[in-house]
């Protein structure tokens, strides 16, 4: 990551800073507040995962903190430096299921970014390979999305957000398709993937028990206008494993959660 | 017995029925001339079917790119820009049901009975649905796919040239082939009305002299045509729609237009 | 609301704005107003035809053809795609023979419904039934299939009857399939009917359109265009508008 220490010589990579961010969607009608004074700060290195009810705004802001969208006020910066405008260079973005290309081979899929900027055929191929390979898929890169399962699909996703390398990994929903295994086995499979490379994760979800499961820190949202309502450490040991979700700590912080969703809903 | 042992059974005992019934003198020839009959009248005028044929496939060869390009061009800017979509969508809609064949008339006044009128009114009437298939491909491409490549940073040329027309090809194919099989409707059947040349104009030559053996040689020639057009743009479909499963959205609004596409009006 | 007036007006405005550079084209001379009678002078046209007896009885005569061939072709074709939809065998034997009979273009047909039925009614009814059919059985098997097999497993556990089955789930839920079917046949109906008219025929309003581009009468030839394009028109937006009433419920 040459480039970002001319960027940025006080902030380490992979640092996001969200500084009381606002987000007004204006309609003919009225304008709807999405995201009201919204402040959060992102450790590199850190698992941090966003709860809360549907039209919390947790989305948008991931949206934000990605470039695809502008926040009203407020600022986001990554890695020190504001984001205008994608750039995977510094940001990787997974998301549901259905954001392979259809036409693609997994392979071409991962290699999509790199054709974007010109990047050769075979130098392509070989960063494909690398990372097809950090999410176990070695000798699936010939297939077709419609070949692959849910779960496949959301490796090679992974893959293609991690194929240039950026110190942070933003995912909305990416589990959201998958059946209850498949999603206990993702979620391992992603923390594997998160300890190899030492990225920043920020992750978008709906399910409690997903949430404090892969999390080093929760952020509860409340819905309409989206604010943050809670901010928990969750200081289970790791590795994660199945046997803790029974446990009393992880109840507890589950229980916690709930407490703010129920009374938002 | 299988569905597909039964089905193949229909199809010959029809034909062995066309060729019979007429033989037997069940159904008068001037109704139903025998397939052999019709036939031997085609290969015995192979010469003049085969001058009208170039002619016809000159007409539609020519409207076949007015209307396909204009169609799918139309649409996929009709089918990007929300505002004219929601203004003129619906509009197209409704010229749809229009009887086009009223134009043709229009058209030989303006522009003679020559291959010209014949052009005119085939290229307008396959262009309608190809541009609104070619519209509603463009309009449900996946927005996540779309997001997705802008999240990687994608310019709007990269957009449209590695998401857009990828993921809008099995509409606009689709498109193409209700399309395509219009022309050639639309280039046979003004033949048919006014003409000096072309199949349709055997055809209608033929049926004024009561010479039916010579009509249904001409009107094979012409199912011939339609079919093997059919058959064409399946295959190019199934190369370039190896993902098909993968493009729900794209099926779907194929589906969307299929009462109003799929049949080749008249 | 508010933009929902807007876009109507807009529509409005574009055609209001075609008729008016038609009208422009035609009066400065840019074209050939013997070639293009102004918008103008063609709607005067079409007030005088519409007073015209033999206008109105060749408009009583299409309409008629129309009305027969459609009140023949839906029965018929709903039973033949009812009992396609119903019987798996049958469906299987039958249904890529209708797909291609579907796809192949019928107006070539035509010619010999006059060999057969010679130049007239029946032969008229004929070709509108024989292009309408092949769409009514069509739609009617998708409408058949678009009634969700989980309504009728939960009618039949609480103990339905068939003919119950029938007037509370098949009916409401095939509703809406069927109204976009019948909207869509009678434009292929209308299609055939007027097709033929202009292919061969002593009356009906096509004959009249035929007639009027052979002698290059361009005025009446224009104004029977508008008249057709604004009847279908009318027609159409008429079963669209019932459409959308009552297929609030479909998802």
């Amino acid at each position: 990551m040459q480039p970002l220490a001319n960027i940025t010589p006080l902030k380490p990579a992979g640092a996001i800073e969200v500084r009381n961010v606002g987000q007004v969607f204006k309609t003919t009608t009225q304008d709807v507040v999405a995201l009201e004074n919204v402040s959060l700060d992102v450790k590199p290195g850190r698992f941090v995962v966003l709860v809360g009810p549907s039209g919390c705004g947790k989305s948008t802001l991931l949206m934000m903190m990605a470039g695809l969208r502008q926040q009203t006020s407020g600022t986001i910066t990554i890695s020190g430096a504001p984001i205008p405008e994608p750039d995977p260079n510094r940001v990787g973005v997974v998301f549901q299921e259905a954001s392979l290309f259809p036409w693609l081979t997994a392979e071409e899929n991962v290699e999509f970014p790199l054709a974007l900027r010109g990047v050769t055929k075979s130098d392509r191929r070989a960063r494909a390979q690398d990372a097809l390979k950090l999410v176990g898929l070695d000798g699936f890169g010939k297939r077709h999305p419609h070949e692959l399962s849910g779960g496949m699909k959301q490796r090679v996703s992974i893959a293609r957000g991690l194929v240039q390398d950026p110190p942070v990994l933003l995912m909305d929903e990416p589990f959201a398709a998958l059946d209850e295994q498949t999603r206990m086995t993702m979620g391992d499979e992603l923390l594997r993937i998160w300890a190899a490379t030492g990225k920043t994760v920020v992750f978008v979800t709906h399910s409690l028990t997903e949430a404090v499961y892969l999390a080093d820190e929760v952020i509860v949202m409340s819905p309409r206008p989206g604010r943050i309502v809670d901010h928990l450490q969750v200081s289970l040991p790791r590795p994660r494993t199945y046997e803790m979700l029974s446990g009393d700590a992880f109840g507890s912080l589950r229980d916690r959660i709930w407490r703010h969703i129920r009374k938002s809903a | 017995m299988s569905a597909a042992t039964l089905r193949r059974l229909i199809v010959v005992a029809l034909i062995a029925l066309w060729e019979f019934l007429p033989r037997a003198g069940l159904i008068p020839e001037l109704f139903l001339p025998s397939l052999s009959s019709t036939l031997a009248a085609g290969w015995n005028e192979a010469g003049e079917y085969g001058h009208a044929l170039a002619v016809t496939l000159y007409e539609v060869a020519i409207s076949m790119a007015f209307a396909c390009g204009g169609g799918i061009l139309l649409g996929a800017i009709v089918g990007s820009l929300p505002r004219p979509r929601i203004l003129i969508m619906p509009m197209v809609s409704s010229l749809y049901a229009v009887p086009l064949v009223i134009l043709y008339p229009v058209f030989t006044v303006w522009l003679g009975i020559g291959s010209e009128s014949k052009i005119a009114f085939a290229s307008i009437y396959g262009f309608l649905p190809t541009m609104l298939a070619t519209a509603a491909g463009i309009q449900t491409i996946d927005p996540q796919l779309l997001l997705a490549a802008r999240s990687m940073g994608a310019t709007l040329s990269q957009r449209l040239v590695r998401v857009i027309i990828p993921a809008a090809i099995p509409t606009v194919l689709s498109g193409l082939r209700v399309g395509g099989a219009l022309v050639i409707v639309g280039v046979v059947v003004s033949e048919m009305l006014i003409s000096s040349a072309g199949i349709g104009y055997l055809i209608s030559r033929y049926r004024t002299i009561l010479d039916s053996p010579h009509v249904f040689a001409g009107v094979l020639l012409v199912l011939a045509m339609a079919i093997a057009f059919n058959a064409a743009i399946k295959w190019i479909e199934r190369k370039a729609a190896i993902w098909q499963t993968g493009t729900r959205a794209g099926q779907d609004a194929a589906g969307e237009i299929a009462p109003t596409g799929l049949q080749p009006a008249t | 609301m508010q933009s929902g007036f807007a876009v109507k007006a807009t529509r409005v405005a574009i055609v209001v704005a075609l008729f008016a550079i038609w009208e422009i084209l035609s009066r400065t001379g840019i074209v050939n107003p013997r070639l293009l009678p102004s918008a103008s002078d063609t709607l005067a046209t079409l007030g005088d035809l519409l007073q015209r007896a033999s206008v109105r009885k060749d408009l009583v005569v299409t309409a008629s053809e129309v009305a027969t061939a459609f009140a023949l072709a839906v029965p018929v074709g709903a039973l033949i795609g009812f009992l396609i939809a119903e019987n798996r065998y049958f469906a299987d034997v039958a249904k890529p023979l209708l797909f291609f009979a579907f796809s192949i273009p019928k107006s070539i047909f035509l010619p010999m419904f006059i060999l057969v039925f010679g130049v007239g009614f029946s032969q008229k009814v004929g070709f509108g039934f024989f292009s309408t059919i092949f769409i009514v059985i069509m739609s009617t098997t998708t409408a058949v299939e678009s009634v969700k097999v989980e309504h009728l497993t939960v009618a039949r556990s609480y103990g339905a009857t068939p003919v119950q089955t029938a007037f509370r789930v098949y009916l409401p839920s095939m509703l809406p399939v069927l109204l976009e079917a019948l909207r869509i046949s009678m434009i292929f109906n209308l299609t055939g009917v007027i097709l033929a008219e202009m292919y061969a025929s002593r009356d009906g309003i096509g004959h009249q359109i035929a007639t009027w581009g052979e002698n290059f009468q361009m005025k009446q030839l224009l104004a029977g265009v508008v008249m057709i394009a604004a009847i279908a028109i009318a027609f159409n937006e008429l079963v669209r508008w019932v459409e959308t009433r009552c297929s609030h419920w479909r998802t």
